[in-house]
């Protein structure tokens, strides 16, 4: 947490000097301060901070007004509101427009704090989750492979996919529930599917349903390693898989969900199979 | 499998179908299928993990989609199931399921749910994780919708 920019915005030049002590003991850097959406959208372009805490009331405008202004320039940065009123009310409202967290006034050193850390460390936490998850999903799938049929994949493509894809035939989902919830899916052509069986029971597959359930396990296991391992690097992510659900058919487009999943590509003995993963920033910070 | 797993999702759409625009909604039938369902239009699929683990799979035929889509973007015209669309059916399925697990924590079942998966497609077979789905078909203005659950 310490070191992260902070823009304060309050119309109060006790509550800037109170708050910015706050943060300054506890390590944060207050880069800037607001107290109008004019000077709110030009010190947010000028200091790019990655936290802003954000008064409810201020002339000419209002908290919320002010938070969707910021989150028009970058949707990555966290607001806190830190207001007098409080009510059921007011606070649906901010965490309709995006407001990680609530703090009454007259602020609580402690309370502020908890806050900012728990809005920050779930920054940290998606992005070390971003920064790793490919290489470990993708080692899931190796292992997974090799272990079952002791045969190695190779892995000859990896893109963004922003897009919806058509299926070759043959996809399995497996939800991806915890702190942040995604999916994971593997996609492949039917034949490959039926040759991965017959290598994994060492025999031909006994039929569709046979393979089904077989590519079913698969991905669990696959999927289920994968998350293992990430909730060892840190138990805060709590990955829990859901069962698979495997559709299959000539005509199967994949759609692009509202986050970001990459595609990654291998060959195997059996044919090509096609990862799919991705994970949601989810605002379930809430407090 | 249990009957008291089945309200939590008849409840949320009652709930949340008028909160998007929908007048009239209404259950039309429930029943029980084998583990092999074909569909030929929109398909979710929503994963559930907690004191119960499953899936949810909804339903809805192209035309039927895009009319969703449309209500819920304010009646604004859909003439082609585009990322606009299917985001506004994707949410819709997230919103169902969200609200189905409020349901049944109401009851005393905690449940966390997945990032919802949209395809599409003709002839599509699905095979869930369970030998006996639970097919609720419900309307809303007249618009059929499925909704498939299995737990394991």
């Amino acid at each position: 947490m310490a070191g992260t920019k902070v823009v304060i915005v309050d119309d109060s030049p006790f509550s800037i000097a109170f708050i910015k002590g706050i943060l300054v003991r506890n390590g944060l850097e207050v880069v800037g301060e607001a107290g109008t959406l004019e000077e709110v959208k030009q010190v947010i372009k000028e200091t790019k901070p990655q936290l802003v805490t954000m008064d409810m009331t201020l002339p000419g405008t209002d908290g919320l007004e002010c938070t969707r202004a910021i989150h028009e320039i970058d949707r990555n940065i966290k607001v806190i509101v830190i207001s007098s009123m409080m009510d059921d009310e007011i606070v649906k409202e901010a965490k309709e427009n995006k407001v990680s967290a609530y703090v009454q006034k007259p602020i609580d050193e402690e309370e502020l704090m908890t806050a900012v850390n728990r809005v920050m460390s779930s920054e940290e936490l998606f992005r070390f989750l971003s920064s790793e998850y490919i290489k470990i999903f993708k080692e899931a799938l190796l292992d997974g492979t090799n272990k079952l049929t002791k045969s190695l994949i190779q892995y000859k493509d990896e893109h963004i996919c922003s897009q919806e894809f058509q299926s070759e035939g043959l996809a399995v989902i497996v939800g991806i529930i915890g702190k942040f919830s995604g999916r994971m899916l593997i996609d492949v052509k039917m034949e490959t599917a039926y040759k991965l069986t017959a290598s994994i029971m060492k025999r031909e597959a006994s039929g569709i349903d046979e393979v089904l359930a077989v590519l079913g396990e698969f991905t669990n296991i696959v999927s289920g390693n994968a998350c293992s391992i990430i909730n060892r690097m840190n138990k805060a992510y709590g990955l829990r898989v859901a069962p698979p659900t495997i559709m299959h058919g000539e005509s199967i487009h994949i759609t692009a969900p509202a986050y970001t999943t990459t595609n990654i590509l291998a060959d195997s003995d059996f044919g090509e199979i096609l990862l799919n993963i991705g994970f949601q920033r989810g605002d379930d910070q809430w407090m | 499998m249990d009957v008291k797993y089945i309200n939590p999702f008849i409840e949320a759409f009652l709930s949340v179908m008028p909160q998007l625009g929908f007048e009239k909604v209404e259950k039309t039938n429930l029943s029980l299928k084998d583990c092999n369902l074909t569909y030929t239009g929109v398909i979710m699929t929503v994963g559930i993990v907690g004191e119960i683990k499953g899936n949810v799979v909804y339903y809805l035929d192209l035309n039927s989609a895009k009319k969703v889509a449309s209500t819920m973007m304010m009646g604004m015209p859909v003439d082609e199931f585009n990322e606009m669309a299917q985001s506004a059916i994707s949410e819709l399925a997230n919103m169902l399921t969200a609200n189905a697990a409020t349901f049944f924590s109401n009851i005393g079942i905690t449940v966390d749910i997945s990032t919802p998966t949209l395809l599409y497609g003709d002839q599509v077979s699905v095979k869930m994780n369970s030998n006996q789905i639970l097919c609720i078909q419900l309307l809303a203005d007249d618009i059929p919708i499925d909704i498939n659950i299995a737990f394991s």
